[in-house]
């Protein structure tokens, strides 16, 4: 039998008065859990905008990813003087996200139809192969299960190797882009940059907190893909590019902070 | 010790659009060695963040050795100072997360070499089949 659900529901009304007193938490005391809290309670409104997105060549957890930005900059940005709730405010920027993450790929025009079903049906299959065979499939082996060929199966990685390259732990200032000449600094600044971009960790901080476990796991622990990907149930594509975005998010990261921060 | 007869070089742009070119490339002879889906991943991830640090500007050469069962890969001249500072020996604190952890994790060894002109030519080795 399963265990009887113990939320208890609320009206509209009072999950409103709640998201604004997690906003003003957020906002005038500096409350970063207010702020994962919002995060959390909003993550089913986010799921529901990336499915009317799905089908179209990018895997759906992508397209929740992307818009998890989206809401992120609206809690980021929300105004406390504002006569809205926050879901109101929350939907155009989650929308207006997946679109541009969209436009910014441009599926539609670039790649071809057959290599976005192929990039959407080698998730599941490279879990299934994974699964069979205890170990990482070999390019062959994919190409195999999917009745295609290596060479299409390598284009079709490299389509959802593409990212967009929206940070993903802009802080609450907003997502203004420095003017490149406002990063050109003198020799010495230059030196410590350089310092910096040795190690990563000062920019590790400003990822999101599955991000960072999933390096620590990969980089600390030692883990392959696979495993990373059964501990927080992604698949292992997911996992890869989660890696690849997360360690260009914290290097751009690097070169936007001012000498001597982190 | 693995033979490496077949030799493939490569000089491309550094500018970003072509990084997805080159990861390309390497899954197309990674596969030939039969290296599974995530070790390409692997000398992929290795060589893309060699080449983020190596600016935009200019041009970078790439060589593979493909043996029976590894790939020897040289990637440089590299001029940027941070690569080779990121690549030194050293202590790393637990949990410092340095190009050289990721490349400790991603490849099966690593080295720094100087060229002529006082850059360096950093080279990788992936292994097929282990952990």
């Amino acid at each position: 039998m399963s265990a009887p659900d113990r939320r208890i529901a609320v009206s509209p009304e009072q999950a409103r008065e709640e998201d604004r007193e997690l906003l003003r938490r957020y906002h005038a005391d500096d409350d970063t859990g207010a702020r994962e809290e919002l995060i959390e309670r909003h993550l089913p409104l986010v799921r529901s905008l990336a499915r009317r997105y799905a089908g179209r060549g990018e895997a759906l957890e992508d397209i929740e990813q992307v818009g998890a930005i989206g809401l992120i900059k609206a809690i980021d940005r929300f105004d406390l003087e504002r006569d809205v709730s926050l879901a109101t405010y929350a939907t155009p920027n989650i929308v207006g996200e997946i679109k541009r993450h969209f436009r910014d790929k441009g599926w539609a025009i670039r790649v071809p139809r057959a290599l976005q079903e192929l990039n959407a049906s080698m998730s599941g299959s490279i879990e299934r192969l994974t699964g069979r065979l205890g170990r990482s499939p070999s390019i062959a082996e994919i190409a195999g299960e999917l009745k295609t060929t290596p060479e299409e199966v390598l284009e079709a990685m490299e389509v959802g190797s593409a990212y967009s390259t929206v940070s993903l732990s802009q802080g609450p200032g907003g997502d203004e882009e420095l003017d490149p000449l406002e990063t050109i600094g003198d020799e010495d600044e230059e030196f410590e940059r350089s310092e910096q971009r040795a190690a990563l960790e000062p920019a590790l901080e400003r990822l999101p907190a599955r991000e960072r476990e999933i390096l620590r796991m990969r980089f600390e622990e030692g883990l392959p893909q696979t495993q990373i990907a059964q501990r927080v149930g992604l698949s292992q594509m997911h996992v890869s590019r989660l890696i690849r975005k997360s360690l260009q998010v914290m290097r751009d990261e690097l070169l936007r902070m001012p000498p001597g921060a982190g | 010790m693995t033979e490496h007869p077949e030799r493939i070089e490569l000089e491309a742009p550094l500018a970003g659009d072509f990084h997805a070119v080159i990861r390309l490339i390497i899954g197309g002879i990674a596969e030939r060695v039969d290296f599974a889906f995530e070790e390409i991943d692997d000398l992929q991830l290795a060589v893309e963040r060699l080449l983020a640090e190596a600016g935009r500007v200019g041009t970078v050469a790439l060589s593979f050795e493909v043996g029976t069962s590894s790939i020897r890969t040289r990637v440089g001249p590299l001029s940027e100072s941070a690569v080779a500072e990121a690549l030194r020996d050293g202590d790393m604190r637990p949990g410092e997360l340095t190009l050289r952890r990721i490349l400790q994790t991603v490849v099966d060894s690593f080295g720094v070499e100087e060229a002529e002109d006082g850059r360096i030519v950093v080279r990788l080795e992936k292994l097929k089949g282990l952990p």
